[in-house]
């Protein structure tokens, strides 16, 4: 998994690119962590090119957005495939998430 | 059709059991949304082997799959320690914390998941697939 990561505005925003499972998600973990541990800061993980995600990789947000909220930042997720949401969904974490269509309205969230 | 995978318990081998899986459920004749079901929950299991039969240490991991007619069945074995994941308790729904939803996806996603207690030399689960939505 590729993993590429850029400052917009006042938001770090990752690009994905590949499959999210139980071998590609520690690297994710570490580097995402890394960012929402930070005070009152803002992050955008677009999944637009992630064509696979399991249990791991859904962990690894859900610790993502605990942290993100202890430390008073945002967490949103954009751009998910169907087959990715789909498994958001059946574990009912489509209502916990903030998942925004396009990378600039999950922009837009982490703002307001 | 009826193939044996032979994998080693290692994270690595997942993406390429992945993309075959993904063949020979398209020649069984699977739609896509079936297709991406079965994928995950047998990958889960794998993930499960790896996890908690092995710790994470290396070992061998058999996935035998049988099309037939009107369904596709998994058979994973492995010679590790005990684990018997269709004894876990169903998880709280959304989670709270990370992690407990490996078990969870592949019972909501497989028609059959079987837990064959005879087998002594490590563990073996039976998942099944109906071709037709037969729940």
């Amino acid at each position: 998994m590729k993993i590429q990561q850029k400052q917009k505005d006042d938001i770090q925003v990752f690009e994905l690119d590949g499959e999210l499972d139980f071998h590609t998600s520690p690297d994710l973990r570490e580097k995402i962590s890394a960012e929402v541990s930070k005070q009152n800061h803002k992050v955008v993980v677009n999944l637009k090119n992630v064509s696979y995600i399991d249990s791991s990789g859904l962990a690894t947000f859900v610790e993502a957005l605990q942290k993100a909220k202890r430390a008073s930042g945002k967490f949103i997720l954009a751009e998910l495939a169907p087959a990715v949401k789909s498994v958001f969904e059946i574990a009912k974490l489509d209502k916990v998430f903030s998942l925004a269509g396009t990378e600039e309205d999950a922009c837009r969230l982490a703002k307001a | 059709m009826d193939k044996t995978f032979h994998l080693e318990a290692n994270a690595q081998e997942l993406k390429p059991f992945r993309a075959a899986l993904r063949q020979l459920l398209e020649h069984a004749g699977f739609d896509e949304k079936m297709i991406q079901e079965t994928i995950l929950a047998v990958d889960e299991c794998l993930t499960n082997v790896i996890r908690h039969a092995y710790g994470s240490k290396p070992g061998k991991i058999e996935v035998r799959v049988q099309d037939t007619p009107h369904e596709v069945r998994f058979s994973i074995k492995d010679f590790g320690h005990k684990f018997d994941p269709t004894q876990l308790p169903e998880p709280k729904l959304p989670p709270e914390k990370p992690g407990g939803l490996g078990v969870f996806l592949t019972r909501q996603l497989m028609d059959l998941v079987e837990y064959d207690p005879h087998f002594r030399e490590g563990n073996l689960i039976h998942l099944i697939k109906y071709k037709t939505n037969q729940r």
